[in-house]
């Protein structure tokens, strides 16, 4: 691919931590048919990385990559993928990329670099210094310790004010496989903090004062953006308000569109009234609240405004501020993050007073963002908590953890719901104290291996949630069927994938849903009613492919696939369809190389296969259908007897699913019979090398084992 | 969305009303008959017909009508931003009315004093209009609306505010129907319906006691959670299932 005027930054930088070496290389020339982000993340893993390193060896890599878009006006941008060998993947580490949002990847890209790589280990604790071009090592002695709060000011102060930080805290340090890297207060990367630790790396400080060039014509990147504006919804890209308004012809209590005129930022100072037309471009700001999502009503009198991404007027990092826990519990008043971090706290209860959106599942909540996002301790989609929670309820805590360790933490107010057990329990695990923190810090696989815990014991029970490898399940049956299950099948993590349940809970009607698929995935059979679903079609197959291979692209440039794809949007005018071609619109735009639709998705599926090489020499076993894709008991099984297919079930039919990722494998040009890619399929892909290290290896479908 | 709204022109001109009017004045009352119905669109509320032809009497279109202008309650013509918003001074005795409840009585008078317009003939020149749409409203009477800035559903609502009975049971119905899924009780209390807990409690009381109104009925989720539905669109078990899912959607991110 020839070098391009636009979009990438140009430079990939390449940091050796064991020789203090600095260094940079090309991005197009050498990374540019993967796009950036974890295209290129998967591409360095793939040629420097050999198989059966582990996470936290020298010789594992750490790549910070972002992608094309990010850094410009695109909405929802501002995305970095952070790649390497997974340490929370068990039983074996694989590939795994953990993806924060924040400012970070476009203050990477102002500084003239697409992406870091990270290599080797540092001998003392250091920092990496980047000012536009000048990158430096400095001394972390001073930080190591401290949470990354502490270690963030230090570092801003040092370089001032306009710089962005991302750090590791004490979980990270202790290298615990569940830490994370956080920039931007609450944008954190999950699982990854823990490699940096090995690294004795604290922490990156970066500051740009250039910019990203759009290669394309100014005025029709301009009105692209504007109708990029015009077809977003809220949070997820649900297009249907929660409320029912003059303005919208549909309406869904479900919704994460939430900012009804007449709401209150009630936090605020002063306080701000939503007003308006909601759709409005220039309020598309007030749609979404997360806190009042995940809280309830209300949590509108303590939010202070939105946070975010770069560029992303959806803002659902919520800043909440809840002066009672100042005097309660002796912390800062004020909180931001979203899903899963804004609620961290309140998932370890089972139970709290006045519910799970009362006033103590808010105080949960902010205890939980100040104590997790300052240690730096990472939930694994909530996993831990209820990993936790199956410990202790099942009576597995008592005759697991040694007697005089299990009577020093305060049982009686975790069981009352009490705030203030989590000032024992998350200390003990960013800190790695003792052996219930050793344990719940190295993830749930961790605790099977060190508690001789069959995986089995979770992998029946629907209540852990719990798909494999170590990780959970991630918007799967209970809400897109076989397309769920599919995708849920393919990492070495939990998915992460959005691309298909921001569809299927997009809001609008049934109908609507069917009408979009018929267009976009060929039937409308490509999309069943929540809990009412059909048996498997091929239909499905594509809608899973898709759904994979545009995760792939958004991480790879640099887009949050928290939002995207956009292919429904609010407008009735259009029908409610949104733009499938979206990204590779602003592509051709961004970098004046002019990529349609089926070319970008072709990108983003070599990406998707280049993971799947991956995955198929780190386990060095050809048959993934039987060793990798696999499927939790949970999913088919349903606690009252329910038939799969019957109304209500989300329980699933084995030999359907089967059916499923035969069709699925056959979509990818993958063999059914072990799931893994063909040699046609690596050479079409432009992959033809790796088809080939494969083959040598072995693992290509047809070999002789 | 909803069935009963009018697809296209229920009426033409007639021929004798095409020859009294020119070309220039039909696209002249058809363009100001379009505004006041998207004026009171614009302010939340459904156009009769008495009101529209009572904004084009006022907008000087077929002479001014003057009985009417009379018998406007003391202080109404302020309430009338629509009326201005035409450019009609704000001290004239606007013909917009600020309600359903006020158009009604209109109708009959309005239609025998404005002798310039047959009102069938205006409700043809409305009914023919691609961006308007009108439902016959539980008064009996049609009511127009531009559906770009006031929805077909919240039309539907707004026109069922009167009848909570109607409105809930309607509203339950549609949403089994075509999302489909059931409703949480808590729904009516909010905007636009804006009940309280008691009077959703005697409309839910009255419905189970209706022959007519069998269909609506509601599951209780295991947190304790209220959601309405219809057994006309969703079967029960569904219905618990995805009151259910909706009350998990907030422990699900
Ligand atoms: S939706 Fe949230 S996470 Fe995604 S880009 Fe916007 S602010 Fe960031």
């Amino acid at each position: 691919m020839a070098a391009t005027p636009g979009g990438f930054s140009g430079k990939v930088l390449r940091v050796d931590l064991s020789t203090g070496k600095i260094s940079t290389e090309d991005t197009v020339e050498k990374y540019g048919d993967v796009l950036g982000g974890t295209g290129l993340g998967y591409r360095v893993l793939w040629e420097e990385v050999p198989p059966g390193v582990g996470s936290f060896d020298p010789a594992n890599k750490l790549v910070f990559a972002t992608g094309v878009l990010a850094g410009t006006g695109v909405p929802c941008n501002g995305r970095t993928a952070v790649t390497t060998i997974f340490p929370t993947c068990w039983p074996r580490q694989l590939v795994g990329s953990g993806h924060m949002g924040g400012q970070f990847a476009a203050k990477l890209k102002y500084a003239g670099f697409d992406a870091i790589i990270v290599e080797g280990r540092s001998e003392r604790p250091v920092w990496l210094f980047i000012r536009d071009a000048r990158v430096e090592l400095r001394s972390a002695a001073h930080l190591w310790g401290t949470g990354i709060r502490r270690a963030s000011l230090e570092i801003s102060q040092e370089m001032g004010a306009d710089c962005v930080v991302a750090a590791i805290g004490q979980a990270g340090e202790q290298l615990a496989p569940m830490a994370i890297v956080a920039n931007s207060l609450s944008h954190s990367a999950g699982g990854v903090g823990g490699v940096m630790g090995s690294k004795n790396l604290k922490a990156i400080g970066v500051q740009g004062s250039g910019a990203v060039k759009i290669a394309g014509d100014k005025g029709e990147w301009e009105k692209l953006i504007k109708f990029h504006l015009s077809i977003l919804g809220g949070n997820n890209q649900h297009v249907v308000p929660s409320f029912p308004t003059p303005q919208s012809e549909y309406y869904n209590p479900g919704s994460r569109w939430v900012g009804e005129p007449g709401r209150r930022w009630g936090a605020a100072e002063p306080p701000v009234e939503i007003t308006g037309n909601i759709f409005d471009l220039n309020r598309i700001a007030y749609r979404t609240n997360s806190a009042a999502f995940f809280l309830g009503e209300g949590a509108w009198r303590h939010t202070v405004r939105g946070n975010g991404c770069t560029a992303c007027p959806i803002r659902c990092h919520t800043v909440v501020k809840v002066p009672s826990v100042a005097a309660k519990y002796g912390i800062r008043e004020v909180a931001q993050n979203t899903c899963t971090g804004l609620l961290f706290g309140r998932s370890f209860f089972k139970r709290l007073p006045g519910g799970m959106q009362g006033q103590a599942a808010l105080e949960a909540c902010m205890v939980g963002m100040h104590l997790a996002d300052d240690l730096g301790v990472w939930c694994n989609y909530g996993q831990l908590q209820r990993d936790l929670q199956k410990l202790y309820y099942d009576g597995l805590l008592k005759t697991k953890l040694g007697a005089a360790e299990y009577a020093s933490i305060p049982w009686d107010k975790y069981e009352a719901g009490d705030p203030a057990f989590l000032f024992d329990i998350l200390p003990r695990i960013g800190e790695r104290r003792g052996e219930l923190g050793q344990v719940l810090s190295q993830g749930t696989g961790g605790l099977f291996t060190h508690w001789s815990i069959p995986e089995e014991t979770w992998a029946r029970d629907h209540n852990t949630l719990y798909w494999k490898q170590g990780h959970p399940k991630h918007h799967a049956n209970e809400d897109d069927g076989q397309c769920g299950v599919i995708i849920n099948t393919q990492y070495n993590r939990d998915s992460q994938c959005h691309s298909h349940s921001n569809f299927v809970r997009n809001g609008l009607p049934l109908a609507v849903q069917k009408k979009l698929a018929a267009e976009v995935w060929g039937s409308p059979d490509a999309v069943d009613g929540v809990g009412n679903y059909t048996p498997m079609n091929v239909h499905k197959a594509r809608r899973a492919r898709w759904s994979l291979v545009r995760k792939e692209l958004h991480d790879s440039l640099g887009l949050c696939n928290w939002m995207g794809p956009w292919v429904a949007s609010p407008l009735k005018e259009r029908g409610y369809r949104g733009d499938d071609s979206l990204e590779s619109r602003f592509y051709s735009l961004a970098t004046g190389q002019k990529l349609d639709r089926e070319a970008l998705d072709r990108a983003g599926e070599r990406i998707f296969t280049l993971h799947r090489a991956l995955t198929l020499r780190g386990m060095g076993e050809v048959d993934l259908r039987a060793q990798h894709d696999l499927t939790p008991h949970w999913v088919f099984a349903d606690p009252s007897g329910a038939a799969p297919f019957s109304k209500g079930a989300i329980r699933m039919d084995e030999a359907d699913i089967s059916r499923g990722m035969d069709q699925f494998y056959e979509v990818m040009g993958w063999d059914r019979a072990t799931g893994a890619p063909t040699m046609e399929t690596y050479a079409r892909l432009g992959l033809k090398d790796v088809g080939a290290d494969l083959k040598a290896r072995k693992l290509v479908p047809g070999d002789p084992a | 969305m909803n069935a009963a709204e009018s697809a296209g022109p229920t009426a033409a001109l007639t021929e004798a009303t095409t020859a009294a009017l020119t070309e220039a004045t039909t696209a002249a009352l058809t363009e100001a008959a379009i505004e006041a119905v998207r004026a009171a669109s614009r302010e939340g509320r459904l156009a009769t017909l008495a009101e529209v032809l009572a904004a084009l009497a006022a907008g000087g279109h077929f002479g001014p009508p003057e009985g009417q202008a009379e018998g406007q309650p003391d202080g109404q013509a302020g309430n009338q931003p629509e009326g201005q918003a035409m450019g009609q001074p704000a001290d004239h005795a606007g013909p917009a009315q600020a309600g359903e409840e006020a158009a009604a009585p209109l109708a009959s008078d309005t239609a025998s004093m404005l002798p310039g317009i047959p009102p069938e003939v205006l409700a043809g020149i409305l009914a023919a209009q691609p961006d308007l749409a009108s439902f016959q409203s539980l008064s009996g009477q049609t009511v127009y609306h531009a559906p770009d800035l006031l929805s077909r559903t919240y039309a539907r609502i707004l026109d069922r505010k009167g009848s909570p009975l109607v409105l809930l049971a309607e509203e339950i119905r549609a949403n089994s129907r075509d999302y489909p899924r059931p409703v949480p009780v808590e729904l009516f209390e909010a905007p636009p319906f804006g009940l309280t807990p008691e009077e959703i409690g005697h409309v839910l009381q009255a419905l189970a006691a209706d022959p007519a109104h069998q269909d609506i009925t509601f599951t209780t989720t295991p947190a304790g959670a209220v959601y309405l539905f219809s057994t006309r669109h969703l079967e029960r078990g569904y219905a618990a299932f995805l009151a259910q899912r909706a009350e998990s959607l907030s422990m699900n991110p």
